[in-house]
């Protein structure tokens, strides 16, 4: 599993993350992105983190699971 | 004799568009590969990257603004919009108006990357290769200061700059494959 952390004072709402992953991060009328659900099994969210313009998106691999 | 002031502000902000094209183009190859490590964010690349691109076209709308306002070269408006149409060396000074309007698609791109996509957005970004590019050959072929050493030094110093950007980019690719192995580190996240 991986949990995923966005920096929100980093987003600018690119999209990117919405766009690769749309299950796990959304972007919500302000423009920002936000985490639908905080962990996922999907290695999109890895292409959603490495893709990132603004480098906003953290990904951490939960051992427990 | 005629006022050269039109004639000069047009080579200076030609030269000027070459060198912010450059660094955008060198910023924009920073955000991914991060070759400063973690002393640079790639916020501050990304940032700098687009205030960049925006004060090249800046330079280049000047750059072509000025061509039309002097009168040591004839360049008519249709000539900026149509490729070939100028009479100064028309494929040099044509292949500059290439350069322009592609780099004014790829940045009007920007705000309409949610409806094209991220990956058509992306396809389409690699496009600012054709038009550093176009924009090399442009001035090298048209510009007036070409053989002096200090502009022919920058054009090289410029394609060996991207050049290298580029392979190290290549070389940094921080996509992993699908299904690669993930080392857990709980003190570097597996991906930032």
């Amino acid at each position: 599993m991986y949990r995923i952390v966005i920096d929100q004072s980093l987003c600018s709402g690119f999209g990117d993350c919405a766009d690769l992953a749309p299950d796990v991060f959304e972007l919500e009328s302000g423009g920002r992105a936000f985490v639908r659900i905080g962990e996922s099994a999907d290695p999109a969210v890895l292409d959603a983190a490495a893709a990132c313009p603004m480098g906003a998106i953290t990904i951490v691999e939960n051992q427990a699971a | 004799m005629k006022d050269p002031t039109f004639w000069l502000l047009a080579r200076a902000s030609g030269l000027t568009a070459y060198v912010l094209l450059t660094l955008s183009v060198l910023a924009g190859l920073a955000v991914k590969s991060r070759p400063f490590g973690r002393a640079v964010k790639a916020a501050s690349a990304t940032d700098t990257h687009r205030f960049l691109s925006l004060l090249a076209l800046g330079a280049i709308a000047l750059h072509a603004i000025t061509l039309v306002l002097d009168q040591t070269v004839h360049i008519g408006l249709a000539a900026l919009l149509v490729p070939g149409l100028a009479g100064y060396r028309p494929v040099a000074t044509g292949l500059g108006v290439f350069a322009a309007e592609l780099a004014t698609l790829i940045i009007l791109s920007f705000p309409l990357r949610k409806r094209i996509g991220v990956r058509a957005w992306r396809r389409l970004h690699f496009a600012t290769y054709a038009v550093f590019a176009a924009a090399t050959a442009h001035g090298l072929a048209a510009g007036t200061d070409t053989l002096q050493p200090w502009v022919f030094g920058l054009y090289l110093g410029a394609v060996f700059a991207v050049a290298a950007a580029t392979a190290w980019r290549a070389l940094n690719h921080p996509i992993r494959a699908k299904g690669a192995p993930h080392v857990p580190d709980r003190d570097r996240p597996i991906a930032v």
